[in-house]
């Protein structure tokens, strides 16, 4: 596959803050690309120099083949940018903002056509701050794509929505990348960079401390399989067999409901025996999650 | 989008008019220096002389009333500028015991038109005196204009509101405008597009003039054909003079917004810009009424060498190239915000 973005020994520092120490990846075309992380990782520092707006201390940076350094007006042509918190002229309406930065670039899409994509052609002649949270997030992930960009950054996309808005979001972020675009975006939201990013840099502290396809990260957790189950009264037989094959654990507090978390393949078999045998009430059987991945690698989880 | 802010093109537009309205309505067609009472008990020859005089000066506004107390109530309260006490019998000369003394009634505080009222009626009775006595003039006074112009205080006062209102709604307009789009995050998702800085830049300046450009049209044809105001010179080169001010006051504000990080700190530090150079430039009054020392600063304020040439231009129909220092004094400090807003301001953060 060919490779849209390399980032080499990128550095970026403030002072005596390193913000970026030090990582390098590569973006391939056509592959929605994450970097995950809590607040303060460097995630949207290191998207913001790859977007031109922050100068790096040091690194090599590449877009389309363009270098960052020497040919940023080549690279903003073919780029789309979401920012994390970016805000609109208050007194245009949505299809005056996409004329006005339409007008920006050489090539461009019909704004008519973009917000029909996302369902806001009849708030066209509206001002963004009459919009929902939602609707405001569709709009400015839709105004990076005005010049019908190769490459698309998000940055934060759905940080602020509700839950049925954010699944909006990935539906329209997965459309997006149906069209062939490459999408680079930052997350801390551990399902979202699940479910969407085919490839997922985990991020702490300015440096990548791990990269892969997520479900080749998640398979690398310590105990990449888990049974979901509820029950009343688990005896200490039963408890101390199941611990023989695994960690089981209490699911937030609530007495009845075990997680039973596995490191092998090999004992996946054998767990599902053992607690059918318990007969519990409910029983699911499925796979860990990034965010156990995310904690064993930083000790830490993010809240929300 | 300019226009779509209507609160904020109201206040560009309404200010400076409000301004232009408030000093025609003091000191614009028909205005007096205020009203004064008389109250002539007399009724003679004299005393109607002295009334009628009063009245042709148009000087004053002139009101006939009978009760002293009354009119001095007025006075205390500012609803009367003076009260003229002609006593009963003033100017009988039939009656050797009749009154020679005419009274003014003012109120200290009110010294311009207290002077003038004085120096009036003083003037009426020294006249009569001389004629009473059949004295012979031997010393005279002759009066020569430098200018032959209808000219009031109102046309100095015009072309001080025509920079007041560049100034202010420029400053503060780009200053607090650039201000907010940067913490808005505008001024950032521009840059992430092959926009160059200086077209952006370029679009704001062009568009502000073209308010600019309404505030002169409305200020110039209120002033002129409202309160008849004057204005003798070329009205193109004002024209051009005005909006090379509003090209200054614009970089002024750039160059504020280039220094500060918020938009709070950018109204704070406009307005600190803009109220000394109100009262400091000339806008109001002659800035060579203050001290040698503050004067030798105050003159090279941007706004101050500016409405020298409007006004030599306007009031006495010269050219502004007449004195050559105000129109270089000018250009230094266009080329020298140019300078500082093109080294400082930037569109994203780095």
């Amino acid at each position: 596959m060919e490779k849209v973005i390399t980032v080499k020994n990128l550095v970026k520092k403030y002072k005596k803050l390193t913000a970026v120490d030090g990582i390098s990846f590569d973006v391939y075309q056509g592959e929605v690309f994450g970097l995950l992380g809590e607040n303060g990782a460097g995630k949207t520092t290191s998207l913001e120099i790859i977007e031109g707006l922050r100068q790096p201390t040091s690194g090599d940076i590449t877009v389309l083949g363009y270098d960052l350094h020497t040919e940023l007006q080549e690279i903003k042509e073919k780029i789309g940018v979401q920012l994390q918190s970016s805000a609109y002229y208050h007194y245009l309406n949505l299809q005056e903002i996409l004329n006005l930065f339409a007008s920006f670039y050489k090539k461009s899409i019909n704004p008519e056509e973009l917000l029909h994509t996302v369902g806001l052609k009849h708030k066209a002649k509206e001002y963004v701050s009459k919009l929902s949270g939602g609707q405001r997030q569709r709009f400015s992930i839709v105004a990076s794509l005005v010049n019908d960009p190769d490459i698309v950054f998000l940055d934060e996309p759905t940080t602020g929505l509700d839950p049925i808005a954010r699944r909006h979001l990935w539906s329209l972020i997965s459309n997006i990348k149906a069209k062939g675009k490459t999408i680079i975006l930052t997350t801390h939201y551990m399902e979202e960079a699940e479910v969407l990013c085919d490839r997922v840099g985990i991020m702490d502290k300015g440096k990548i401390l791990a990269l892969d396809e997520t479900h080749k990260l998640i398979e690398k957790a310590k105990n990449p399989y888990t049974i979901n189950f509820i029950c009343k009264d688990l005896s200490q037989e039963h408890s101390d067999n199941l611990k023989k094959i695994g960690q089981l654990e209490n699911i937030y507090g609530k007495w009845d409901n075990y997680l039973l978390k596995l490191s092998k393949r090999e004992h996946l078999d054998q767990a599902i025996d053992l607690v059918q045998k318990i007969k519990p009430v409910s029983l699911a059987v499925g796979r860990a999650k990034l965010e156990d991945v995310f904690v064993e690698l930083t000790g830490k989880t993010i809240d929300e | 989008m300019l226009v779509r802010n209507k609160q904020s093109l109201f206040w560009a537009l309404a200010f400076p008019l409000i301004f232009t309205c408030i000093f025609g309505f003091f000191f614009g067609k028909n205005t007096t220096l205020g009203s004064v009472t008389v109250i002539d008990q007399a009724n003679t020859d004299l005393s109607k002389g002295l009334v009628t005089a009063l009245s042709d000066s148009k000087l004053f506004t002139i009101n006939k009333e009978s009760d002293i107390n009354q009119a001095k109530d007025a006075v205390k309260k500012s609803s009367l500028s003076g009260v003229v006490v002609i006593p009963e019998n003033f100017g009988d000369f039939t009656k050797p015991e009749a009154p020679k003394n005419v009274t003014v009634i003012y109120d200290p505080g009110n010294s311009q038109v207290a002077a003038t009222l004085l120096s009036f009626v003083d003037k009426f009775l020294t006249a009569t005196n001389f004629k009473m006595q059949n004295a012979q003039t031997i010393f005279t006074l002759v009066e020569e204009k430098i200018n032959t112009r209808e000219l009031t205080y109102y046309d100095f006062v015009l072309a001080g509101i025509l920079g007041l209102a560049l100034m202010n709604s420029s400053i503060i307009g780009i200053s607090v405008a650039m201000s907010k789009y940067r913490e808005d995050q505008i001024l950032k998702r521009i840059t992430t597009t092959p926009l160059a800085g200086w077209k952006f830049i370029l679009a704001e300046l062009f568009s502000r003039l073209i308010v600019n450009f309404v505030q002169i049209n409305l200020i110039l044809l209120l002033g002129v054909y409202v309160f008849d105001g004057h204005i003798y010179g070329n009205i193109f080169i004002i024209y051009l003079l005005a909006m090379m001010g509003a090209i200054l006051f614009q970089l002024i504000g750039f160059v504020i917004s280039s220094l500060v990080k918020t938009t709070d700190a950018a109204q704070g530090m406009a307005t600190a810009v803009t109220i000394p150079m109100m009262f400091l430039s000339g806008v109001f009054f002659p800035i060579d009424q203050l001290p040698k020392w503050l004067y030798g600063i105050v003159q090279y304020l941007p706004l101050a060498p500016l409405l020298r040439m409007i006004r030599a231009v306007a009031l006495d129909n010269l050219s502004p190239l007449e004195n050559p220092k105000n129109f270089i004094l000018v250009v230094c400090w266009i080329v020298g915000c140019l300078i500082v807003s093109s080294w400082k301001f930037r569109l994203a953060d780095e």
